[in-house]
């Protein structure tokens, strides 16, 4: 149970920036994703945080203490390894209560926390097995029950299911998710799998090449990305190169109004958002894949650019239709910053979903 | 593996006989010597027959001489393999988890005895560590006393050996620490394991069997080495492998020189086997993986 | 990922290249100091006079030429027939399945498991009554199986190494299956193959026990001129300039396995 403040964390590693003035401030009990492409830097802010790798400048502070210097078996939080990093020579009970062994604590309260850490991550009495002899999902268990039973006040996360299938991630996910209601404990979970974020955490660092792109609740992502990253990282969006004009957008294939000082920017429309009238316009029906429960329109637009559409029904048209499109809801880009947002959003109710 | 049976049969006399040769070899050279000695040793034939003896190996265990030999073989084993050891695992360690040029530097010194022949060695023991030499030159410009050098003294060979089975041995144990990853480590660290901790409880459980490995590869070096004995140690007692080239050579008794030799088989035969067994385990690991 | 600090001074590694430094280098310093020096004596920190004389001196010896021209013989002639009975070998216990494969390969571990030098005993008193002891073949044969183990398993572990899928690419291009070994898996196992070579003509070159225990006194070897030098003590000189002249083919071998073969393979290999 505790808060975490990062201040100005900075990490050289020799010429290149790893991460550069991350701040951010979780609060107790919440549950914050470092989300970002692979390189972004998320790792080592975690890593930072777990006190494995030492800031080049800023600071870490628990509970508005500051452990910026801290070696991390001083520091009060945990960390969960992607790949488990299970000590192969010692059982699963050997492995849970090997740093409460390193506290001198007595035998029996020890068999008696390790038991305790078992049942909670739902393998009661599997404390004799070899690390060898669990499946990868119970080795990952294994995993988590050996950082809870220290009572970290912050549990960090890297990526720790990365290795695991599809089906057996999302079970995880969720008992994660569950436990960490349970407990109140304050997490820090690390990931590049968007689903992953959106399905866990109470808010989502998105970071690029060091940088924090946008801090924000899921569904605030979703619908305000604030830079054209975040826009194209978060589900699918269609991205355009336009010019604004006297408070229009002149494309070929469409017109909006926005309010946005004349030059070039960027238009981003999800596919859920883009309205298709098929018979007549500039753009030409490329392709329709029907998914059972909507159906994506792929759309060949004057400029040569590729656009998708979402629709609820499959469109009755055959390929080379001409095709006139209307963005419902859009953002406006310009210098990496959004310039303009449609209103619309504000009212969609039905939580989108992202498909990656 | 997808290879049909029909495939197999046919290729299976060819594998056999691509294989052959070497087989034979191994067989006629290594097998039979090995079983020919052991029953030569053993069998007496007398003017009533072939007899079962155990007189040659009472010899040698009642004779103080060929004792004193062994005794001085197992000590110069001993101390080699401490001291070895007592190196080698902090260097092994030290360049699992250092990187950059420093380490690259440590690695390059630490294997580079591998490609300097023994022999060469033992001159370069004597014309630094002899009578006169390197050291005593040093020691002498600073008007210091000599040194009590360690050349012709059992000393002598233990220091070669030691130089000698550095890089084997880092190679082997780095070999064993690779298996440690750095996740292991840190998860350690993570539960409030200080540096002694994560190096009795992390590190050196994982790498037991390496150290065992390194020591049986310098033992079985140790029970049949020549050159260092031979050239840096003491004429009275002597190592194994010079007291065998005498017997042998010199004294002209291959009887008692094949007792000997089969004396440091039985001696060595825990060390064989356990370095033996784990090769062939590695082996079946790495296939299975 | 890195643990360590880059610009945190690394003070042990400092200590360690200073130690080994004097240790492992500082000795080799010595000999090749002595090679150079025509007059050195005690107890001067360094020779009084520098030149090439004990090189002249040690070239003009017979018994180094001819000790020379025999280890390079024994070198080639063993590691030929070591190769040309190995390798295939190695590549029938890598890609061949027949009866016994796998007790076979495991039985070249043999020659690892026993003190060397008692295993050489034993071979000599049977050398000994086949009138084998004082001839060239007689050392030949027992540097032979020294060199049995390497020879095998090392080219088997690269053959095996392969990947099938770049065999089959190939068959399926309608390469046929002599053509396949010839284009596609030499090429690809040559390094470790170049590095057992490498590893059998050098270990044969520099073996001593057995030349000395078969070879003596009629077969001599420069490991075993090198012996009596040192134990002649003729001129120290002498020493010194054999061992440089010796170290050559250790120097080279030293830069091939650079290249061909890691310090990691080296353990994998010798069971760590």
């Amino acid at each position: 149970m505790a808060t975490l403040e990062l201040r100005g964390l900075t990490k050289v590693f020799g010429a290149t920036m790893a991460v550069e003035a991350f701040d951010l401030d979780v609060g107790d009990g919440e549950l914050v994703c470092l989300l970002g492409p692979s390189g972004s830097g998320k790792s080592t802010v975690l890593r930072m945080i777990g006190g494995f790798e030492t800031a080049s400048s800023g600071a870490v502070l628990i509970d508005g203490q500051d452990v910026t210097r801290m070696p991390p078996e001083r520091r009060p939080t945990s960390m969960m390894f992607q790949s488990h990093a299970l000590w192969s020579h010692m059982n699963v009970a050997g492995n849970i209560g090997f740093g409460l062994k390193l506290r001198r604590l007595p035998r029996a309260e020890i068999a008696r926390k390790v038991e305790e850490a078992l049942t909670l991550v739902g393998l009661a009495g599997m404390g004799e097995r070899r690390t060898d002899q669990l499946s990868g999902g119970q080795q990952q268990r294994v995993a988590l029950a050996r950082s809870l039973v220290l009572e970290p006040k912050i549990l960090l996360l890297d990526e720790p299911f990365a290795s695991l299938d599809q089906h057996l991630r999302e079970r995880l996910r969720e008992e994660v998710r569950d436990l960490q209601q349970r407990l109140g404990i304050t997490m820090v979970f690390v990931t590049h799998g968007q689903d992953e974020a959106l399905a866990l955490a109470d808010r989502i660092v998105v970071m690029r090449d060091g940088r924090v792109q946008q801090v924000d609740r899921p569904d605030r992502l979703y619908r305000h990305p604030e830079t054209p990253f975040v826009a194209g990282f978060i589900g699918q969006m269609n991205l355009l190169q336009v010019t604004v004009a006297g408070g229009r957008i002149a494309h070929p294939a469409f017109d909006l109004d926005v309010t946005a000082t004349d030059g070039p920017a960027l238009l981003a429309v999800r596919p859920e958002a883009l309205e298709l009238i098929a018979g007549e316009g500039a753009g030409r029906l490329h392709r329709v894949t029907d998914f059972g429960s909507h159906a994506v329109t792929e759309i060949d637009l004057p400029g040569g650019e590729r656009i998708k559409a979402m629709t609820p029904e499959v469109p009755a048209a055959p390929p080379g239709t001409p095709v006139t499109i209307k963005p419902l809801r859009a953002h406006l880009y310009r210098d990496d910053r959004v310039i303009w947002s449609s209103d619309a959003m504000s009212r969609t109710s039905t939580r989108a979903h992202a498909h990656g | 593996m997808s290879i049909s049976v029909a495939q197999d049969r046919g290729r299976g006399q060819t594998g056999l006989l691509l294989v052959l040769l070497p087989v034979a070899l191994v067989a006629t050279l290594i097998i039979w010597p090995i079983v020919r000695a052991v029953m030569d040793t053993l069998i007496v034939t007398g003017p009533d027959g072939a007899s079962l003896s155990f007189a040659s190996y009472r010899f040698f265990f009642t004779d103080a001489h060929s004792m004193g030999n062994l005794r001085i073989t197992i000590w110069t084993t001993a101390v080699s393999v401490s001291i070895l050891m007592a190196i080698a695992i902090p260097i092994a360690i030290y360049l699992r988890f250092v990187t950059g040029r420093t380490a690259a530097v440590v690695q390059a010194l630490a294997i580079f005895p591998l490609f300097v022949p023994s022999i060469i060695l033992a001159y370069a023991f004597i014309r630094v560590l002899g009578p006169n030499g390197m050291v005593d030159l040093i020691l002498g410009s600073f008007g210091l006393p000599r040194i009590r050098s360690p050349y012709l003294t059992p000393w002598g060979p233990v220091i070669g050996f030691v130089w000698d089975n550095l890089p084997l041995s880092v190679v082997i144990l780095m070999a064993g620490l690779s298996n440690v990853t750095n996740n292991a480590v840190e998860a350690a660290r993570d539960v409030g394991a200080g540096k002694f901790a994560i190096l009795f409880h992390i590190i050196l459980p994982r790498i037991w069997l390496s150290i065992l490995v390194a020591t049986s590869f310098v033992v079985l070096g140790l029970f049949s080495a020549f050159t260092f004995p031979y050239l840096l140690g003491p004429a009275a007692p002597e190592m194994m492998g010079p007291f065998m080239l005498r017997t042998f050579g010199d004294v002209m008794d291959p009887v008692q020189a094949r007792t000997q030799a089969v004396i440091t088989f039985l001696i060595c035969a825990v060390f064989g086997w356990f370095y033996v067994r784990s090769i062939a385990k590695n082996r079946a690991r790495r296939e299975a993986a | 990922m890195r643990t360590s600090e880059p610009f945190r001074p690394d003070w042990i590694g400092l200590a360690l290249v200073v130690t080994l430094s004097i240790v492992i280098i500082g000795p080799m310093l010595v000999v090749g100091l002595w090679a150079f020096a025509e007059q050195w004596r005690y107890p001067s920190l360094l020779p009084q006079q520098w030149g090439l004389r004990f090189w002249h001196q040690t070239l003009a010896r017979p018994d180094v030429w001819t000790a020379l021209r025999t280890s390079l013989q024994l070198s080639f002639v063993v590691t030929l027939i070591s190769a040309a009975i190995c390798l295939p070998a190695a590549y029938a216990f890598a890609r061949m399945k027949f009866w016994g494969r796998d007790m076979f390969f495991l039985s070249f571990l043999s020659i690892q498991a026993f003190p060397r030098f008692g295993l050489l005993i034993t071979i000599a008193t049977i050398f000994l009554s086949l009138g084998l002891v004082g001839t060239f073949w007689g050392v030949a044969i027992i540097q032979l199986v020294n060199t049995l183990m390497f020879m095998i398993w090392i080219p088997t572990a690269a053959f095996q190494a392969i990947d099938r899928k770049l065999e089959e690419a190939a068959r399926d291009v309608g390469a046929g299956p002599i053509r396949v070994f010839w284009s596609v898996t030499l090429p690809q196992a040559l390094p470790a193959i170049v590095a057992a070579i490498m590893l059998t003509f050098v270990g044969t070159f520099y073996e001593t026990e057995g030349a000395w225990l078969i070879g003596a006194p009629h077969v001599r070897t420069m490991p075993i001129l090198m012996i009596s030098f040192i134990n002649n003590q003729l001129v120290i000189q002498l020493g010194a300039v054999l061992s440089v002249l010796l170290w050559v083919p250790s120097f080279i071998f030293l830069l091939a396995a650079r290249r061909y073969l890691g310090p990691q393979g080296l353990g994998r290999g010798l069971g760590g």
